[in-house]
């Protein structure tokens, strides 16, 4: 468990992190949103004890990241895959760190055999794509085989075979009741991958809710109809109160569900070629909601 | 609880050890360090370019300031290399208590750095032993100076480690401290009484009056011994240290 609590921080003039509070749980794999720039990887460092609050705290496991003597065994992170020395080979990169913290040297292969590096582990890191570093990294988080896991941007530069088995693993590590969060800019990734999710705007709490949840209450109806008969539809659904965006023949409808569409073209005897009911995306959702965000603070400077 | 801390600095030694071996560019830094004064005593040794009353440890010792530079560079580097490649946030969330990690990096470095810099201080003394024979030229007295040479390297190669952790950055943390090794002995002279202990406390001072040298007059090094002089550079050495790890402690990486 990661508790945040009133969590501040304030670089010269600017609070990066604003009152936050949240907790990630066990068990499920918790994803950190938010646009650049939100705090999300401020909120991160201020976890591992890189800097220090302002004001507030957070606790892992109910401690204090600097208070922990063997930190690698109770939290794995990955803040930035480049941040190794390309001079060092990739299996050297786990060995002291390794080392660091007392963990038995044979995780070293196990590791770089979880991420698929078995084969470069004696080549330098300057000379990896940044899928590798990134695998790399993913392996330096494995290596204590730690009860939390807070990976930042984990699948950046991945292929798509290689997401696929980040979600897996976040997925699996879940599972085994261990606590994971996870930032991403890649909203259909987290839709795929998370179960609750965090959503951080301009430093504070937006949003802490399980991600189903999120996006029903925040979606709207959206409905695509196809119709060869355009003219007479049209008005009905404005009438209705609908808003209508149309490329071509294909409309999509917001405001009304399919159920209401169908209702009100056989009512007026109107032929529809197709009447899809379309989900809202996490990506819409989240867009909506970080905007209102925007506007909410730019409220609150002008006051 | 002392026992505790205990196992994290040995943990942090045992992980300073294996990163310091396995950069590559650290590697070579070291190697030029070692391999400088015994280089440097091949030609001493071969061209005879010493003053008639140099003495053969001196001769032999020539280029010691300048492997004590390139060790300053080294402890530098040691650190400020982790700032650029990102590398401290890794080593920092590995072991959160910083001043131990830099005490680490500190022994780590001291210590290979003694050990290496008294094999090529003892290897330069060889070779110019060897070459100067017969040359007539005063031996000089190796023990227990050789020890105090490699004292003297290691003590500016740990101010480089204290260095680099409040500069952060390669080239400012390498220019400091070489101009601390450097300035000094340039400007004594001009300071009346107090050049005794301005150009006393320079470590490339402390280094060559320890050589025996005939270069390491009063008027460029300081009337200061030998062994005092490098007692007071091991002790402005210790400070630094422990302000840069205060200075660690309180900062954000």
């Amino acid at each position: 468990m990661i508790e945040v609590t009133d969590l501040s921080k304030r670089y010269g003039d600017t609070l990066a992190v604003d009152r936050l509070t949240f907790r990630v749980r066990p068990g499920r794999v918790t994803g950190f949103l938010g646009p650049n720039g939100a705090g999300k990887s401020t909120t991160m460092r201020l976890a591992l004890g890189l800097d220090t609050p302002t004001a507030g705290s957070v606790t892992i496991g109910g401690r204090r990241y600097r208070a922990l003597r063997a930190p690698l065994r109770e939290v794995g992170s990955l803040l930035d895959a480049g941040a190794v020395h390309p001079g060092r080979r990739a299996r050297d990169h786990l060995r002291w760190l390794a080392v660091s913290n007392g963990i038995d040297g044979g995780r070293v292969d196990e590791v770089l055999e979880t991420v698929g590096l078995a084969a470069a582990g004696h080549r330098r890191v300057g000379g990896f794509s940044l899928g590798m570093r990134q695998r790399l990294g993913i392996a330096a988080a494995l290596l204590g085989d730690p009860p939390v896991l807070m990976l930042d941007e984990p699948v950046n530069g991945l292929d798509t075979e290689g997401i696929r088995w980040v979600r897996g693993l976040l997925r699996q590590h879940a599972a085994e009741g261990r606590t994971v969060l996870l930032s991403s800019h890649l909203m259909s990734e987290m839709q795929l991958t998370a179960d609750h999710l965090v959503v951080i705007g301009r430093g504070r709490l937006v949003a802490d809710t399980p991600i189903d949840d999120l996006i029903e209450r925040n979606s709207r109806p959206l409905t695509r109809v196809r119709t060869p008969d355009g003219d007479a539809l049209g008005p009905v659904l404005a009438r209705a109160g609908a808003t209508v965006e149309a490329s071509g023949d294909t409309w999509e409808v917001a405001g009304l569900s399919a159920e209401d569409v169908g209702t009100l073209a056989a009512r007026h005897g109107v032929v529809l070629h197709e009447l899809t009911p379309r989900r809202s995306s996490l990506e819409d959702v989240y867009t909506a909601l970080t905007g209102t965000s925007v506007e909410f603070r730019g409220e609150r400077r002008a006051s | 609880m002392r026992r505790e801390r205990l196992g994290v600095l040995r943990r942090a030694v045992a992980a300073e050890a294996v990163k310091a071996t396995t950069a590559r560019s650290l590697a070579w830094t070291f190697v030029a360090f070692a391999a400088v004064t015994p280089v440097m005593a091949v030609f001493v040794g071969l061209t005879g370019s010493l003053q008639p009353d140099d003495t053969v440890l001196g001769g032999s010792l020539t280029a010691a300031p300048a492997a004590q530079l390139v060790a300053a560079a080294f402890g530098a580097v040691v650190v400020t290399g982790e700032y650029s490649t990102g590398t401290a946030r890794t080593t920092f969330a590995a072991l959160p208590r910083r001043e131990t990690v830099l005490a680490a990096k500190a022994l780590v470095v001291g210590a290979s750095v003694f050990v290496a810099g008294l094999a090529s201080a003892g290897a330069a003394l060889a070779i110019g032993s060897v070459l100067l024979a017969g040359d007539g030229y005063a031996p000089g007295d190796p023990f227990p100076a050789l020890i105090g040479v490699a004292a003297g390297l290691a003590a500016l190669a740990v101010l480089g480690v204290a260095v680099g952790a409040v500069l952060r950055h390669s080239a400012g943390a390498i220019a400091a401290v070489v101009g601390v090794a450097l300035v000094p002995p340039l400007v004594a002279p001009v300071l009346g009484d107090a050049q005794r202990w301005v150009a006393g406390a320079s470590p490339t001072s402390a280094l060559e009056k320890m050589t025996q040298t005939s270069d390491a007059a009063p008027e460029v090094v300081g009337s200061l011994g030998a062994w005092p002089s490098l007692a007071v550079v091991a002790g402005y050495t210790a400070l630094c240290v422990a302000a840069a790890g205060a200075l660690l402690q309180a900062r954000d990486v």
